[in-house]
């Protein structure tokens, strides 16, 4: 999906206005561009740096003459080159359709019938490449795209001439190991043979989601790629004989582009007639879409601040591998039911909204929470959050570990951190009643059981019944989420596969987004979910909820992209799916603002998305940035960068107000705002600030060290919460 | 050292307002299937913004199809263009809405080669009759709806030329003869110089649903698909009296509401139901995508000077290339 330009984007390269970036790596840009003719073309670009080594510089006039080779047919057409630019650039026809990976990602593997359909087309691409005596030799999911008339094979960057030696030690370290051919990976010739191991490759892919020989360390890859027999597990069964042949290790004992295209498909029918009615949407989707692209270019970031902010968070990468326990207080049992606490100045505080300082008049600055608590173990992680739910005057806070508090003075209830078997915790609180997905403790085999939904006690944490079994998921995987329970549904991920202990995600995993009737234990359905990479620590979801028969979610993808992703409640199908460009994907973990028939989102601008289809309703200007919003009463809360809070007339995106008096500069946009009845809470520097929804200006601040703040209505408080502990604040 | 690949070249222009056209829409609509309007994909000089445009036919007072554009612009629900930027008085008369990939309902059952699936005209029922209701909800009449009229995207129809039996003739004067409208779609009441009125929109919403079942707007009752004939057949009653209700359509057509749908919520529309991925014929989204595809890559000369105007035609469907070559036919 393309993004805004960055303000050291260049204008324009050759006769090419630059409209959008399509993407971006190590090696140059692609742009959307536009020619005077008002053309809309890709423009790949090489960087200047890079261009400056004559044998990139060669490479990349052989891929633009490779991209030619293939044709328009199969390849992306070439409209425009430049090799010989300080840039070098090359213009290619903007290409509608998902790349494979994508693809099945987004909506799952492909029937037989599409794979094969595929599998031809892709031997005719190659046949057409290889009878010009060039290879493609990187021909992987991502390199291809999926038009509604054919694979298109893309990013020739390695393509070479069969027998040009000096580009063949240029190009040796090349290739992408879950689909280099056993020939590359030792560094021999990868002729036409390798390609059609590839092509298999792709389709082994295609049909089960994942390589023939697994994800995970390029050495481990490269060694099963050489040695191991390929994993066709999931191969549809007519299919599985014909790539196993494909994946031969000897070259010679493979077919050729024509005999295997002659064996996948008898050419009948038109491409699209052989693609799921959900990719064919996709690609649909997007030939209407990219007919919203407006030019933009983002401001120059201040200097400092971002780069600090990043570097930080590449620092911090700690392990969903059990809590850690801080201080020793656990052992100690110090704390009675665990966790120290304050209580400072309940009644005064509850009583005017201001605490009294020495008989004084109400103080409404600087007033100091109801009460802190501490947690006696580190909650957070890097996967989640550390989320309160409240239930009967008891709050629960559930992380890697949980705890529980008493709302009325902050007094530990109980601790469930000492409790060996259970491993994080996913907890709910709707309807009345507490649930709890069960995450269970690592075993030495990383079998484990199956994952159980349960109703637990807040009273004590216990299990008071096990509502569903999702039989044959692994409840020692740490990846699974609790998503949302409406009308006795409840809407999970669940995982299979081995748990290799690194507390993220496990080679071979395979998750599920699935749905079981809580009354009668039932699974309803059951859709896969991307694979992802081995100790990558992104969930798939950010945020979840239903609204009507659909199921709205915020995806997230193995490289941090976020797609609003609605699926039909009762069957699961993907009903549209569109990217949402948000720079810090981790705010999005609240949630989701919807009527019957709009999403609200924020994050950077506000937008409101049609449930129905996607369209996109109204969008504020990217000029300012909003954190998530909240809905109440056709009115949209948020708190916008800059501005601080605002409200927004949800129907047609226009502001009705913001806050007035108020220094903003420090207005967090990090969370939406908390709104109770009389009083709209946010953070804004070291304070969490207290708008009066009736005059708009500042009525109250409290002092606050929360990172994330919740509402708890029933108690009616405002809990802040941050790495050590809860703060509580009055909720008016 | 620049190298240019091979693409369409620079074509000729023809200029309506401050667009530059790309390509007719209709191109590819058989010949007797009448259009009320001219309607082009044109591109704005600074080529950032692609419309559709529309230009009276000749014989249609400019003033009058000018009056129905400015209505248009107030029109609501989902499956409706309105226009948003119209001509300048004094200036010839055009108006233009934002382009969104779309074939025409008669260049769609050309693409499909005959008439469309029954599941498929179902859903462009409830979609129609849903939007005509609310349309009417504004106390509106659409007095336009025709097979070339409907426009299909990849996720349901959207519906044009709305007016067009009021711009072609005022009221009190037969209409027959009236340049651009369908006579199948025409209620005999307009033809005879009515004022066109709610029920009229349901008589044409029975022609154009019957053309597309059948490739014909008025077909003999046995080709019309079973299970759609005795609605068809009842749209177009002689008498308004006798057409059903919209509401009638969508509840006959929708079925009853979403089972699934937990108490308390709804569906936006019925038609949502019927439009999901599947309800268009796979090589009519590929002709959906291909146009896009198609205008994606056209090139145009933008005036620099007044030139000669030149028409350009583009066909939909064709070879299964990614962007095909444009075709020239002046």
């Amino acid at each position: 999906m393309p993004t805004p330009l960055t303000h050291d984007d260049p204008v324009a390269l050759g006769p090419y206005r630059l409209i959008a970036r399509l993407g971006s790596g190590g090696m140059g840009t692609v742009y959307v561009a536009r020619s005077a003719g008002g053309r809309t073309v890709a423009l790949k670009t090489m960087h200047a740096a890079i261009a400056t080594d004559p044998a990139a510089r060669t490479r990349f006039r052989l891929e633009a003459d490779a991209a030619r080779v293939i044709g328009d047919r199969f390849g992306a057409r070439v409209m425009d080159a430049d090799p010989l630019a300080e840039t070098p650039w090359l213009a290619t026809e903007y290409v509608l359709g998902p790349p494979l990976d994508e693809a099945v990602e987004a909506g799952g593997t492909l029937p037989e019938q599409s794979v094969r359909a595929l599998g031809a087309a892709l031997c005719s691409a190659l046949g057409q490449l290889h009878g010009s005596d060039v290879v493609h030799r990187d021909l992987k999911p991502s390199n291809i795209l999926l038009t509604a008339y054919g694979p298109k094979v893309i990013d020739f960057g390695i393509a070479r001439v069969i027998g040009d030696e000096w580009l063949t030690r240029a190009g040796a370290a090349v290739g992408t190991p879950a689909f280099m051919s056993p020939e590359q990976a030792t560094g021999q010739e990868h002729d036409a043979a390798g390609d059609v191991f590839a092509l298999a490759g792709v389709l082994v892919y295609a049909a089960t989601g994942r390589g023939p020989f697994g994800n995970g360390q390029a050495a481990d890859l490269l060694y099963r790629v050489r040695y191991a027999d390929a994993d066709l597990a999931g191969v549809p069964v007519a299919l599985a004989p014909l790539l196993a042949q494909c994946l031969a290790k000897d070259p010679g004992q493979r077919p050729t582009t024509a005999q295997l295209a002659a064996q996948l498909h008898d050419g009948t029918g038109e491409f699209a007639e052989h693609l799921p009615h959900e990719l064919l949407a996709e690609i649909a989707r997007r030939a209407a879409d990219v007919w919203r692209l407006v030019p933009q270019r983002l401001p120059a970031p201040a200097a400092g601040p971002e780069t600090a902010a990043a570097t930080a968070a590449a620092a911090r990468r700690p392990s969903r591998r059990r809590f850690l326990v801080v201080g020793g207080a656990l052992a100690a049992g110090a704390a009675a039911g665990g966790g120290a606490w304050w209580w400072q100045g309940r009644a005064d505080a509850r009583g005017g909204g201001g605490t009294t300082e020495k008989g004084g008049a109400p103080r409404t600055r600087n007033i100091k929470p109801l009460w802190t608590y501490t947690f006696s173990a580190v909650l957070s992680d890097e996967m989640g959050s550390v989320v309160p739910q409240s239930l009967g005057g008891i709050i629960v806070v559930a992380g890697a570990g949980a705890e529980a508090v008493s709302a009325t003075n902050g007094v530990g209830v109980w601790d469930g951190n000492g409790r060996s078997e259970e491993r994080s915790w996913q907890t709910l609180v709707t309807g009345g009643r507490l649930y709890r997905l069960w995450i269970g403790e690592e075993t030495d085999d990383g079998i484990g059981s199956a994952v159980r939904l349960q109703i637990l006690d807040p009273k004590n944490g216990k299990t008071i019944k096990t509502l569903v079994r999702f039989a044959g998921t692994n409840d020692e995987l740490p990846t699974h989420q609790l998503l949302c329970i409406t009308d006795r549904v409840a809407y999970v991920v669940v995982g299979k596969g081995k748990d290799d202990g690194t507390g993220t995600f496990s080679a071979g995993e395979t998750d599920t987004l699935s749905a079981a009737d809580i009354e009668t234990g039932k699974l309803l359905w059951s859709k896969p979910l991307p694979v992802r990479f081995e100790t990558s620590s992104r969930l798939h979801f950010l945020a979840a909820k239903t609204v009507g028969s659909r199921l709205v979610t915020l995806q997230q993808s193995e490289n941090g992209t976020v797609h609003v992703v609605v699926w039909a409640a009762s069957t699961g199908a993907v009903v549209w799916k569109q990217p949402y460009d948000v720079d810090d994907p981790d705010i999005l973990r609240c949630e989701i603002a919807a009527d019957s028939d709009h999403l609200y989102l924020g994050g950077s601008r506000l937008w409101a998305l049609r449930l129905s289809d996607g369209a996109v309703t109204w969008k504020t200007s990217t000029e300012r940035a909003y954190g998530p919003p909240v809905l109440r009463a056709g009115i949209l809360y948020a708190v916008g960068d800059n501005a601080g809070l605002t409200a927004v007339d949800a129907r047609s995106g226009k502001a009705l107000w913001t806050e007035r008096g108020g220094e903003v500069g420090e207005a967090s946009t990090s969370g939406p705002p908390i709104l109770g009845t009389r009083y709209a809470y946010y953070k804004n520097g070291s304070l969490l600030r207290a708008v009066s929804l009736s005059d708009h200006t500042t009525a109250l601040t409290y002092q606050t060290s929360g990172k994330q703040f919740y509402a708890d209505s029933d108690a009616k408080l405002v809990l802040a919460v941050d790495g050590a502990g809860m703060t509580a604040y009055p909720l008016q | 050292m620049r190298v240019s690949g091979a693409g369409p070249g620079i074509r000729g222009t023809k200029q309506i307002g401050p667009y530059t056209v790309v390509t007719r829409l209709d191109a590819g609509v058989p010949v007797h299937t009448p259009v009320s309007e001219h309607r082009f994909i044109a591109r704005s000089a600074d080529g950032d913004r692609t419309v559709v445009v529309s230009r009276p036919l000749a014989g249609v007072d400019p003033r009058r199809f000018m009056a129905e554009a400015e209505a248009s612009r107030y029109l609501l629900g989902s499956w409706v263009l309105p226009a948003v930027e119209l001509a300048a008085s004094g200036e010839q008369p055009w108006h233009a809405r934002p382009y969104l990939p779309a074939l025409p309902l008669p260049v769609a059952l050309t693409v499909h080669g005959g008439p469309l699936p029954e599941s498929t005209v179902r859903a462009l029922a409830v979609a129609l009759a849903e939007n005509l209701a609310v349309i009417h909800g504004q106390s509106l009449t659409h007095a336009g709806l025709c097979p070339s009229a409907v426009l299909i995207a990849a996720d349901g129809p959207r519906l044009t030329c709305f007016g067009a039996v009021r711009a072609a003739a005022p009221d009190g004067v037969a209409r027959q003869e009236a340049p651009g409208l369908d006579p199948g779609s025409l209620p005999p009441e307009q033809a005879a110089g009515g004022q066109p009125r709610p029920m009229g929109d349901v008589y044409a919403l029975g022609a154009t649903l019957a053309y597309a079942a059948t490739g014909y707007s008025m077909p003999e009752r046995e080709e019309l698909p079973t299970s759609l004939r005795s609605l068809i057949t009842r749209c177009l009653s002689r008498d308004p009296a006798h057409r059903p209700q919209l509401i009638e359509i969508v509840d006959e057509l929708a079925g009853s509401p979403e089972s699934d749908a937990p108490a308390g919520f709804a569906a936006p529309t019925r038609a949502d139901a019927l439009l999901g991925p599947g309800w268009l014929p796979a090589r009519l989204v590929a002709a959906i995508v291909h146009q896009s595809a198609s205008v994606l890559a056209g090139e145009v000369q933008f005036p620099v000077q007044a030139q000669a105007p030149v028409h350009e035609s583009w066909a939909p469907g064709g070879a299964p290339s990614g962007a095909p070559e444009p075709r020239r036919t002046h």
